[in-house]
Parts: C-alpha cells; sequence; structure tokens
C-alpha cells in the first residue's frame, strides 16, 4: 500500500510536466482529463420539495418496450399510484410521482437525441401529495429472487446510471452465479454530482440494498468504487460499510471511470469479452441510486417516483442538486438556479462528454436523468481535416482504432467498421474530446452503428419475404395439383356417369373403387335422382335428356363442393394470372387503370350511385376534400396510363 | 518393355483419377444455380414482378442464363443494378429516370371503411401479406409487407394507400455528422 501510494504521489509530481502521466493511475486503456467543474453545483444544499405546475410522465423511460397507460383522462391519482402498467418482455411499469389529476394522454417531446414525441401521460399535480399506503403490497422483504425480482419489476426500477436498463432483467436466476457485486460511485461525468451528494445523505440505505442483493445471490465479493475527487462521499460510504465485508475503494478521477467496462477492469481486473455481458463473466454492477430505489422498494414498498438531479452549467448562477419528481420539467429546474443569460439555448440532459441537447427545453426528468446543463453556447468551429496524429486511439478507453473507424464510417464502409468491433464503442467520446481538428468522432461512430443495425434488420427482413414468397409458391403449386387431382376424378365420375345413364338398370358399381368417398356420395345421390326421375315421369328415357339432367345434377354438386372448400382453394383466377405474360400484365393493369379513372370521373360529373354500387356508401359520404383528392387521383391514373401507351406501343 | 509399364502404369492412374473425379461430381454435387442464388441474394426481395418476371428467384435464374437486363430491378435501384453487372461481370446499364435511388420502405395499408373485401389484393400479395376473406375487410401484416405495390392496382374500390414508415424510438438512427451540420446551417 505504501509503495503504491509512493508512487500516487510521483506520479502527481510528474504530471505537471508531462499530463498524461497520471494514466499511469488506473489499469485502462486511454482516458481523458477534462475540466470537471463539479464544485458549481456542491456550493448549494440539496433541494427537495419542489412541485411544478404539471408532471409529463413518458411511457418509455427505460430500454425496451414501452409501459401501457392503465388510466383515463380526468382521472384522480394518488402518489406512488401505478398509472402505466409494464408490457410483455423487456418493460416497466410507471407510477404516479405525486397526487393529482391525469390532464393529458398524448405524444409529448422526450429528453432523446432524437427529438421524437412519444406518447407521455401528464399530471396536474394538486398539492396535497396524497400518497397510498404500502402502493406494493408488499408484506415482507422479499424471501427468493423470484420474489425480489417481480418487485425490482413492479417498483419499476432501471438502471440509473444513464442506460436505463431495467434492474430485474440483468440479475441472474439463481444464486452463485454472481462473483462480484461493484457498487458504481464513480461518477465521472464533468459537472454532475448527484451520485456524489446522494452517496453523501443516503450511504446506508446504498449499502443496505448491495448487502440485500449479495445476501441473496450469494456474492463473495461487494465492493464499492469511488472517484478521488469525491473525498466526503468517500468518508460517508466507509462509514456505512463499518462492520460489513463491503470494501469501499478509490479510484483515480479519470473519464470514463464510471464505464461499466472501465470500472470492472479497475476494481475486479476483469476485461468484459466483446458481445458478452458482465453479468456473464459473473460481475453485476449497479449504480449508487439504483440501489437506493431497491432498498426504498424493499423497506418501504415504495415505486420509483424520484430521483436525485444536478442542475448545473455555465449558464447558471445558483447551480444545485435536488430530489426531482420524475416527470418535472427540465426549464422549470433550470429557472430554480437562476440561469444568467436568459435561457434560449438547447438544455443538455446528462453531462458534456456524453450528453446531448433536448429538442425543447420542456422535456421531462425521466428515470435516467441524471443531470441538466445549461452550458451557452459557444462558437462552434468547423471541423478539419484528419491529421493522423492518433490522439484518439491513444484516448480510446476500449483500445479500439478510432481513426480506421472514422474512414471506414465516413466512407459508408460499415462493414469494415464493423469488422473492427464498432459495436464496442462505448460512445464515451474521449476521440472526440481529444481531436485536435474537431471531427465529431462519435457522431460517425454511433452513426455507423445504426447503419450497420438498419443493415441487418434490413436483411432480416429480404430473408422473411424471401421464405414467404416461397411458400406461397408452394401452396399454389399444390392447390393446382389438388385441383388438377379433382379434374381428373370428376372426369371419371362424369364418364361412369354417362355409362350409367346408358344401362339404367345397373344401380351400383363396383368397378369404381379408387374414387373417393365424396364423389363415390355424389355419384350415389345422382344415380338415386336419376332413378327417382325415370321411374315418376318417364319410363322411356330419351338420352339427350338424361344426359342434360345429369350435367345439370354435375354442376349443382360442382357448385356445392366450390362452395365448401373456398377458403382453401381458389380454382381458375390464380392459375391465369400466374400464367399470364409480361405483356398481358401491363395490358391488364392499364385496364384496370381506365377503368378505375372512369369510373372516379362518372361519380364526380354525375354523382350517380349507380356507376359504382360498391362504393355507393363511401362516395356519398365524400367530402369536397375528398372529392379533390380523387380527381387528382385520377387524373394521376389517367396520365399514367397515357405514359404507359406511349411507351409500349 | 518398359514402354509397356510406363503405358499400364499410366493408363491405372487414369482410371483411378477418373473414377476419383467422377465419384466427386456425384458425391459434391452443387444443387441449383450458384450463380442465380447468389443474385438472389442481391435482389431486395419484395416479389413485386416489376423486372416483368413474377419474384425476385425467377428475375435471378434469368439473369444467371444471361436471358434478362441487369437494370430491371426497380425497388433495388442503382445499387443493386451495380451489383448484379459486378457478379455477372458485365457491362453496368443506366436505369430508368424515376429508379435511380431506392425508395424509402414503404407499406400498404388498407382504409378498413372503404374495404369491400373483394380478395383480390389478397391473390395479387406475392409473400401473403393481406389477411381477410370474401366479403370481409382486408388488412395488411405491417412488418410482412415488402412495399411492391402490387396490390394498388388491383384493388376496385382503391383503398389502399402506400406509406412512408413513421419515424419512432425503435427506428430512428443517428444522423449522419456531416449531413447534420449541413441541415443546421
Amino acid at each position: 500500500m505504501s509503495t503504491n501510494s509512493l508512487r500516487n504521489r510521483l506520479i502527481k509530481l510528474i504530471a505537471p510536466l508531462y499530463p498524461m502521466a497520471k494514466r499511469w493511475l488506473y489499469h485502462f486503456h486511454g482516458g481523458v482529463f477534462p475540466q470537471y467543474n463539479k464544485s458549481l453545483s456542491l456550493r448549494q444544499p440539496l433541494r427537495s420539495g419542489f412541485m411544478p405546475k404539471q408532471l409529463i410522465l413518458p411511457l418509455q423511460q427505460h430500454m425496451g418496450i414501452p409501459a401501457v397507460p392503465c388510466v383515463q383522462i380526468g382521472d384522480r391519482v394518488k402518489k406512488y399510484q401505478l398509472i402505466a402498467q409494464a408490457d410483455k418482455g423487456l418493460s416497466v411499469p410507471v407510477h404516479a410521482p405525486t397526487s393529482g389529476t391525469i390532464i393529458a394522454l398524448d405524444q409529448r417531446v422526450l429528453p432523446h437525441a432524437s427529438g421524437l414525441a412519444e406518447p407521455c401521460i401528464v399530471i396536474a399535480p394538486d398539492g396535497k401529495d396524497d400518497a397510498l399506503t404500502n402502493p406494493l403490497n408488499l408484506q415482507q422483504p422479499p424471501q427468493t429472487i423470484a420474489e425480489f425480482k417481480q418487485l425490482l419489476l413492479n417498483a419499476g426500477i432501471v438502471g440509473m446510471g444513464g442506460a436505463g436498463f431495467p434492474t430485474f432483467a440483468k440479475l441472474p436466476n439463481q444464486p452463485g452465479l454472481v462473483q462480484h457485486l461493484i457498487i458504481n460511485g464513480a461518477e465521472c461525468e464533468p459537472f454532475i454530482t448527484c451520485d456524489d451528494v446522494l452517496m453523501q445523505t443516503h450511504a446506508d440505505d446504498i449499502i443496505r440494498a448491495a448487502l440485500f442483493i449479495a445476501d441473496l445471490f450469494a456474492i463473495p465479493h461487494v465492493v464499492c468504487g469511488i472517484e478521488t475527487n469525491k473525498p466526503e462521499a468517500i468518508k460517508a460510504m466507509r462509514q456505512a460499510c463499518q462492520g460489513s465485508n463491503i470494501e469501499v475503494v478509490e479510484v483515480a478521477t479519470v473519464y470514463p471511470m464510471g464505464g461499466q467496462k472501465q470500472l470492472t477492469q479497475e476494481l475486479v481486473n476483469i476485461e468484459i469479452p466483446t458481445q458478452k455481458h458482465s453479468v456473464d463473466v459473473g460481475v453485476v454492477m449497479m449504480n449508487v441510486a439504483t440501489l437506493r430505489a431497491i432498498t426504498q422498494a424493499i423497506d418501504l414498498g415504495q415505486p420509483l417516483v424520484s430521483r436525485f438531479v444536478t442542475v448545473s452549467g455555465m449558464g447558471l448562477t445558483q447551480p444545485f442538486n435536488i430530489d426531482a419528481l420524475l416527470g418535472t420539467p427540465f426549464n422549470e429546474l433550470v429557472e430554480l438556479a437562476q440561469p444568467q443569460p436568459k435561457l434560449d439555448y438547447p438544455l443538455l440532459m446528462g453531462g458534456p462528454m456524453m450528453g446531448f441537447a433536448v429538442a425543447q427545453n420542456d422535456v421531462p426528468v425521466i428515470k435516467t436523468t441524471n443531470c441538466v446543463l445549461a452550458n451557452p453556447p459557444q462558437e462552434m468551429q468547423d471541423p478539419m481535416a484528419c491529421i493522423r496524429c492518433g490522439e484518439c486511439a491513444e484516448a480510446c478507453p476500449i483500445n479500439l482504432l478510432p481513426q480506421q473507424l472514422y474512414w471506414h464510417a465516413k466512407a459508408h464502409e460499415f462493414e469494415k467498421a464493423e469488422q473492427l468491433n464498432l459495436f464496442d464503442c462505448i460512445e464515451c467520446g474521449c476521440c472526440s474530446f481529444v481531436c485536435p481538428s474537431r471531427i465529431p468522432l462519435v457522431q460517425y461512430y454511433r452513426h455507423a452503428k445504426a447503419e450497420v443495425r438498419e443493415l441487418k434488420a434490413q436483411a432480416a427482413l429480404t430473408e422473411q419475404a424471401k421464405q414467404r414468397h416461397d411458400a406461397r409458391i408452394a401452396r399454389l403449386e399444390r392447390e393446382k395439383q389438388e385441383r388438377e387431382a379433382k379434374m381428373a376424378a370428376k372426369k371419371a365420375a362424369v364418364k361412369q356417369q354417362a355409362e350409367d345413364a346408358e344401362n339404367t338398370v345397373k344401380p351400383n358399381n363396383e368397378d369404381n373403387a379408387p374414387m373417393s368417398a365424396r364423389d363415390k356420395a355424389i355419384q350415389a345421390a345422382k344415380a338415386r335422382q336419376q332413378a327417382i326421375k325415370t321411374q315418376a315421369e318417364q319410363p322411356v328415357v330419351d338420352k339427350r335428356q338424361a344426359a342434360m339432367e345429369a350435367a345439370k345434377a354435375r354442376i349443382a354438386a360442382k357448385k356445392a363442393a366450390e362452395t365448401t372448400t373456398e377458403p382453401t382453394t381458389r380454382p381458375g383466377a390464380e392459375q391465369t394470372t400466374t400464367e399470364l405474360t409480361v405483356e398481358d400484365k401491363r395490358k391488364a393493369a392499364m385496364e384496370a387503370a381506365k377503368a378505375r379513372a372512369a369510373a372516379k370521373k362518372a361519380t364526380e360529373t354525375t354523382s350517380e350511385p349507380t356507376t359504382r354500387p360498391d362504393a355507393e356508401q363511401t362516395t356519398t359520404e365524400l367530402t369536397v376534400e375528398d372529392k379533390r383528392k380523387a380527381a387528382m387521383e385520377a387524373a394521376k391514373a389517367r396520365a399514367a396510363a397515357k405514359k404507359q401507351q406511349d411507351s409500349s406501343p | 518393355m518398359s514402354i509397356v509399364a510406363g503405358l499400364l502404369i499410366f493408363f491405372a492412374l487414369a482410371v483411378v483419377f477418373g473414377l476419383l473425379l467422377g465419384y466427386a461430381a456425384v458425391r459434391f454435387k452443387i444443387e441449383g444455380n450458384p450463380l442465380a442464388e447468389l443474385i438472389d441474394k442481391k435482389l431486395p426481395q419484395t416479389q413485386c414482378g416489376q423486372c416483368g418476371y413474377p419474384g425476385c428467384k425467377p428475375y435471378a435464374e434469368a439473369l444467371a442464363k444471361g436471358e434478362a437486363e441487369v437494370n430491371l430491378c426497380i425497388p433495388g435501384g442503382e445499387p443493386t443494378m451495380l451489383e448484379i453487372a459486378e457478379i455477372l461481370q458485365v457491362e453496368p446499364k443506366p436505369m430508368d429516370a424515376e429508379a435511380t435511388a431506392p425508395k424509402p420502405r414503404m407499406v400498404a395499408v388498407i382504409d378498413e371503411d372503404i374495404c369491400i373485401g373483394c380478395v383480390l389484393c389478397i391473390k395479387a400479395c406475392p409473400v401473403d401479406a393481406i389477411v381477410g376473406t370474401t366479403k370481409m375487410m382486408h388488412t395488411v401484416i405491417e412488418k410482412e409487407c415488402t412495399g411492391c405495390e402490387l396490390c394498388v392496382p388491383v384493388c376496385p374500390v382503391d383503398c389502399i394507400d402506400m406509406v412512408i414508415e413513421k419515424t419512432s424510438l425503435k427506428n430512428w438512427k443517428w444522423p449522419e455528422p456531416t449531413v447534420a451540420a449541413e441541415t443546421q446551417k
């Protein structure tokens, strides 16, 4: 230990002369040392109890499938009440953060890089903060892993460090699979101090949840990593850990120490292999905020309805941390911090390294919002050409080749980028941070990842379409054969019938063994009919008449047979379509288009319902708008038909 | 004498290798036409028939036999044409003016209030993506639809529209930095 601290001191001595010496202080590759500005938000005491005018709760605040609302507009809800249920699969529910009335269920802009609007539940708080007692219906702390995971799901707990992965889904189903539980208190992004404050104020809660999980999953080693720039938090956590076997480790202050892969490597010296999850190598990592939410669920039976948020930035005179209700709009929080200059620029969600600008400043705090950042925009300089300095490769914490990835992403050679392990990129932004040409490298990787995903989805769709097409062709072929077989059988029957008609005395025909039961039945029926007719009306049968009668009966039988087999077999039409030549098809399409156009014209000019009996209802109900649209459609069809005529005379 | 021995040896060898090759030709026979398979993989599988062949595979087979032009695949556009030309080692041919760029993914949507249940679109659909039966409303299974537009002209009441897929959190993707910078300006 002493040699270690001596080494650290030595490195700190060298650091002013050679700043990158600080990289010797930790185990993973790369990393950067940005201006932290953490003291800004630590100057003010923790705030709580702020009640905004309305709370906007997106149905999707997590990774996976959106929740399904279970309230109506106008419903009164109490604090902690379930307002949206978890859907099947990877999904978590949403609960009301306070009592009030549901005033809207509509699309609102999300705090997401896309700036898209998605379904949200909007609550107007009544200010009473009426809470349900025991909202999760918890009788005793969960005893089994299944109970615990169900509780995590019911409480709507997701990873609150930023990814928002539902916590229940990342835990294994049986004890003994996990060797290391890592408590993530590193919080390496500049400006953000909400985890720091949480550790200072709720260290006991965090440790209790960690011990509970360690006990339930039989995890032998529990370790908490906190960066050296949070001495107060380290002190508080060490105090809370006394008497337990949880180890609190000071880790070097470097970005991105708080990344899952990096902190795992630093604390337990395990590198998570590519394409694998940490649980595959026996490691589970939890953010301190997630652990506190778990404590609230197992001790008090409370779902996740609030979280610590840092409201900071260079544009605020009074930055602070707040225990904010989920759904609180960003701009209301920022107004509390007295912005200077006026807030007329987009806010950032998250830190300056990985955060993104929101599309509107009234987007709500969600389960993964750790920071609202108000940094007035600085003059952006255009990126310049890559000078191949290699700084990005030095800084990459995953040890990728950012420059190569950049060339491939820029040239749209996404497959090559993928071969260079593009998907191991954690999008930390270290490469962009160090780039002297200010190339937005991480944006290129994000775009390339999205493109690769889309290409894969496209390939899957294509494969599916191919299979369905092949299946359809097989089906048509089968139906054709069935039809032919039936026709053959019928022909045989007709032949037999003719013979029967000739010698009417013969009531049965034994020599027709290979006929199907149905055909036999039909034939028997026909024979009976014939017999009755011959007996009652005309004892002496005119041959010709008998044949006609037989034909009629056959048609009737055929019709009957067809209606019963309608859903599976459709004779005639299909065969002809498949056998049509190209020329015929084009002609047919033209004809159809012409007919349609004509029909439309007719309905328009004379508005007589007789021309289009099928569309009668709709035509009469058409508004002026629709008519105009229809007219345009007709014109287009006419033009297309004409074009086609011209092109293929 | 030695000449006869040499001849015999080589004759024996020829017989052995002949048998070996004959056996290999039977044992390791490749089913189907590999060239057609290769081309089929590059085609967009919309099964739209706009090339004049009833589906992507027949077109691929025709291409492999050298019976079809390389520039007939409208949904695939120019990129597909170039890929096919490369596989077949032929000169690329320009596409028709309207089909140079691939279109965005579209799906057919049936206006269920207007649909009369004529089953014409069901017969036209190359991937069986429309459900419904006689005199009952039809609907398109969105995730199976290839956007081939074959159902649009056959509808007697014009109740089928082609719509571009809406951007949601599921299919949103990060924009390319250069494009993003240009749109900001």
